[in-house]
């Protein structure tokens, strides 16, 4: 299991405050901003930005960087290993 | 003629889908608490999760509004608050004084006055007038006016209401202060569909709406207020009043208005600032059940330099 998909769901469902969703109801590659997805938006989007300053560190300063990195649990943990390098 | 074709409350009475709760409902204890329906009933999920309490109030009272009416879209939204949306207002200011680097945006977005209007909106995809007012205690007679400005210039159905929310800091603030011995400060929403046409759903009407900043002679605007109305004194079946000071009584004597007919409604609905919307709805519910009231007066001197005045009747056969 890769730890840092599963803290990524389970920070995702706190900051969102997804109150029925599990981590379990997350899949890597579930699209977020997809209705048929988790259904985020813009405002979420927001929020996934602060997520990912208060607990990995990472700014994301480019919109364009965000809109490729939220696709999906996958691509988020691409993004935040590739930033931390 | 303003007609009210649908009511619903939150508060602390049962009143939320129990019409004819007026003639059962007791004063609030102490110990009282928020009466709420189950918001996902009225909430899509997606919205709900991030509302705090007096959205979810608005939101479902107003659902539960157009329900009644049978419509599906008002013309225009309109909505009064006293102090808005102090939840988010809370949790953004705690945020901005205990979080370093970035702020989350929900609760700042979400703790503006017009944040409520809106909200009902976008949970029904409403795209016509939407105003929130905010004038202290007399916040929800402003959104009444301007439902009814807007009734008297064509348009058919207006979604109107005010709601409050409680938070602890407000008993830190008037322990503070001193201030509301006595009262309990609660929670509530009240909102209601009016229409410029008698409906198959109609309850009551509202005849007149007036509020008065920095009033001189409260018992001289009175008159002139029952006058313009072709009423007086002695035509007033009941007054639903709000107000700590003992002048009001003297008042409605002044006025030959027996205290047996005065009724304090914040004994009912407990302590926000727009409570007013509450007593509507008890007059509502009241001429709907009672065929022998006919004039009610709400008298809404919550703050006594301020009045506002809403006469209500019943729907002419």
């Amino acid at each position: 299991m890769d730890n840092l998909k599963e803290d990524l769901k389970k920070q995702i469902i706190e900051q969102l405050n997804l109150e029925e969703v599990t981590p379990a109801d997350i899949a890597d590659d579930t699209l977020l901003f997809n209705d048929e997805g988790l259904g985020l938006d813009s405002i979420d989007a927001l929020e996934l930005i602060v997520l990912l300053e208060k607990y990995h560190g990472i700014q994301v300063t480019k919109p364009e960087e965000g809109k490729e990195a939220f696709k999906s649990i996958n691509t988020m943990a691409e993004f935040i290993r590739n930033r931390k390098g | 003629m303003f007609y009210i074709s649908a009511s619903s409350t939150i508060s602390h009475q049962p009143a939320f889908q129990n019409a004819g709760f007026s003639g059962v409902i007791e004063p609030l204890l102490a110990d009282s608490v928020l009466i709420t329906p189950d918001y996902k009933g009225y909430i899509d999920a997606g919205l709900l999760r991030r509302m705090s309490k007096i959205l979810r109030m608005s939101v479902a009272c107003s659902k539960d509004c157009l329900n009644q009416a049978g419509i599906d879209q008002p013309d225009a939204i309109v909505v009064g608050t006293g102090l808005g949306c102090l939840q988010d207002t809370e949790k953004f200011l705690t945020n901005s004084i205990t979080i370093e680097g970035l702020l989350p945006p929900t609760s700042f977005i979400q703790s503006t006055h017009n944040t409520m209007a809106g909200q009902i909106s976008l949970s029904i995809g409403n795209h016509g007038y939407n105003m929130t007012h905010t004038q202290n205690t007399l916040s929800f007679e402003n959104a009444l006016q301007d439902a009814m400005l807007l009734l008297m210039e064509g348009q058919q159905h207006v979604l109107v209401g005010a709601a409050d929310e409680y938070i602890e800091f407000l008993t830190q603030v008037s322990e503070n202060l001193a201030a509301f011995d006595g009262q309990y400060l609660t929670s509530g929403a009240s909102f209601f569909v009016i229409s410029n046409q008698k409906t198959d759903t109609s309850a009551a009407a509202i005849k007149d709406c007036r509020s008065v900043g920095l009033v001189d002679d409260t018992e001289a605007e009175i008159i002139s207020f029952l006058a313009e109305n072709e009423l007086n004194a002695a035509d007033i079946d009941l007054i639903l009043y709000a107000g700590y000071s003992k002048s009001n009584f003297e008042i409605f004597l002044k006025l030959g208005i027996d205290k047996s007919k005065c009724v304090d409604y914040l004994a009912y609905s407990g302590l926000y600032p727009s409570a007013s919307a509450f007593a509507l709805h008890i007059a509502a519910d009241r001429i709907q059940h009672d065929k022998s009231v006919g004039n009610i007066l709400i008298y809404n001197a919550l703050v006594p330099h301020h009045l506002g005045l809403t006469l209500v009747q019943p729907v002419e056969a």
